[in-house]
């Protein structure tokens, strides 16, 4: 018998997709027009998820969180619709056999920034599978050239309502905050002018001197240099 | 949090017995995420040496996936446990993806056609930015290497590459020395690029161009 896709029958059915329904692709693809807007715009937008969203699907499996999970889920989809809107936005800027050879190499990025963000959505499948099943992962993410960890910020640490961009954390520690959870949910990629709060959990990239340096900073046992 | 407990404990990954795909996974992330900064650079630079590396490493990463897919499989048929090794395998198929990502855009470099300059402008548009610097006569970095002066720590400044002559050093680690006249090839946020050109010892009225 051949697999289906159609309910009833073929066995996602039988088996189930632990990690929830996916948005269909139809409707994602019904929903897309065309949009004036710069091919340099859509392609940074790109490149700029490109840059989260590997970070957050490697955490989402390592913190075992199904919301970060969502949210690489949802970013691969923004990827989709960017992609169909460069690909409109070069056609139609397209005037010469001159302008179309550019061009290609412009939505050959585009279209590898895609498959970056697919690779992902593929890591991010993985969360589905039991937790015992990757249990070398964290020692993967620990040893890495950049790694992973998870701080939590104490109340009386200087972070503590002042924000991103003012405490210069990034250059100062070299930790990059690829995502932050509070009470009221996470916030992921978080804008360098949002505020830092008491027990807000980050989840930063670095070095293991960075680490160590966010580390003391988010106990409060040590001021941020260079203020 | 849980989320903290769970990864702050050490993981005892070689009674395992996983030790040996794991190391292969952990060097097929740095290789395939070192690609995709490499390409970047090399599209911003227009840069042939750096995208001609990164062909011969989408090489390694084939070798390594494939490494990675014939232990698992050894592993299964030994110890009979699927699960595991089918996450490995799927984790090395994506960051296999992620290296052929990167070696798909150092395509667009090799390749004999004009780049479009919005390539270009819209790298330089991201929140992380791939800059250069050369390493100058007065700089404090000169001599030192990266771990001693902890350079990704104190600038957010990550380096890529570095060139020193006609050669390069793709992915340094933190024992590699620099020298006058090295020209770091880094990533990282905006803010950072200013701290970077301080320590290479380039002046602030200089243009970026005459840094590089």
């Amino acid at each position: 018998m051949h697999n289906t896709c159609t309910a009833g029958g073929g066995r996602l059915k039988k088996e189930g997709r632990k990690g929830g329904p996916r948005k269909s692709r139809p409707k994602e693809f019904e929903e897309l027009h065309y949009e004036p807007r710069s091919v340099r715009e859509l392609l940074t937008e790109m490149k700029d998820i490109s840059d989260l969203i590997v970070d957050l699907a490697y955490s989402a499996l390592i913190f075992d969180s199904k919301e970060m999970a969502e949210e690489v889920r949802d970013l691969e989809i923004k990827m989709d619709k960017l992609n169909y809107q460069i690909r409109l936005t070069a056609m139609i800027a397209s005037r010469s056999l001159h302008d179309a050879e550019s061009l290609t190499g412009i939505l050959q990025i585009a279209e590898a920034a895609q498959h970056i963000s697919d690779a992902a959505g593929d890591i991010v499948d993985l969360i589905s599978e039991e937790i015992d099943t990757r249990p070398f992962l964290p020692f993967v993410l620990r040893n890495a050239d950049e790694k992973f960890n998870a701080v939590r910020v104490f109340p009386e640490s200087e972070l503590v309502g002042r924000t991103i961009a003012d405490m210069k954390i990034e250059t100062t520690t070299g930790a990059h905050i690829i995502a932050i959870k509070r009470r009221s949910g996470w916030v992921f990629d978080p804008d360098p002018r949002s505020t830092v709060r008491g027990n807000d959990i980050a989840i930063i990239r670095g070095t293991e001197d960075g680490y160590s340096k966010f580390f003391k900073v988010a106990r409060g046992k040590q001021e941020v240099e260079g203020k | 949090m849980s989320d903290e407990g769970r990864s702050s404990r050490p993981t005892p990954t070689e009674d395992l017995g996983f030790s040996n795909i794991t190391k292969d996974l952990l060097e097929l992330k740095d290789t395939s995420e070192l690609m995709v900064d490499l390409a970047y650079s090399a599209l911003l630079y227009d840069n042939e040496d750096i995208a001609n590396e990164i062909i011969c490493l989408e090489d390694i990463a084939d070798a390594i996936e494939r490494e990675v897919v014939l232990k698992a499989l050894k592993d299964v048929e030994q110890k009979g446990d699927p699960h595991r090794n089918f996450v490995m395998v799927r984790l090395a198929q994506a960051m296999e993806m992620i290296a052929d990502a990167g070696a798909s855009m150092a395509d667009v470099v090799l390749r004999d056609i004009e780049k479009n300059p919005v390539l270009r402008l819209s790298l330089r548009d991201s929140k992380i930015i791939i800059t250069a610097v050369r390493v100058s006569k007065t700089s404090s970095l000169n001599g030192k290497s990266l771990g001693e002066v902890r350079l990704a720590s104190e600038s957010g400044m990550w380096i890529v590459a570095m060139r020193r002559d006609k050669s390069y050093i793709y992915g340094p680690d933190e024992n590699t020395v620099m020298k006058v006249g090295d020209q770091l090839i880094a990533r990282g946020p905006k803010e950072g690029v200013p701290i970077l050109r301080e320590m290479a010892g380039c002046a602030k009225r200089l243009g970026i161009e005459e840094c590089e």
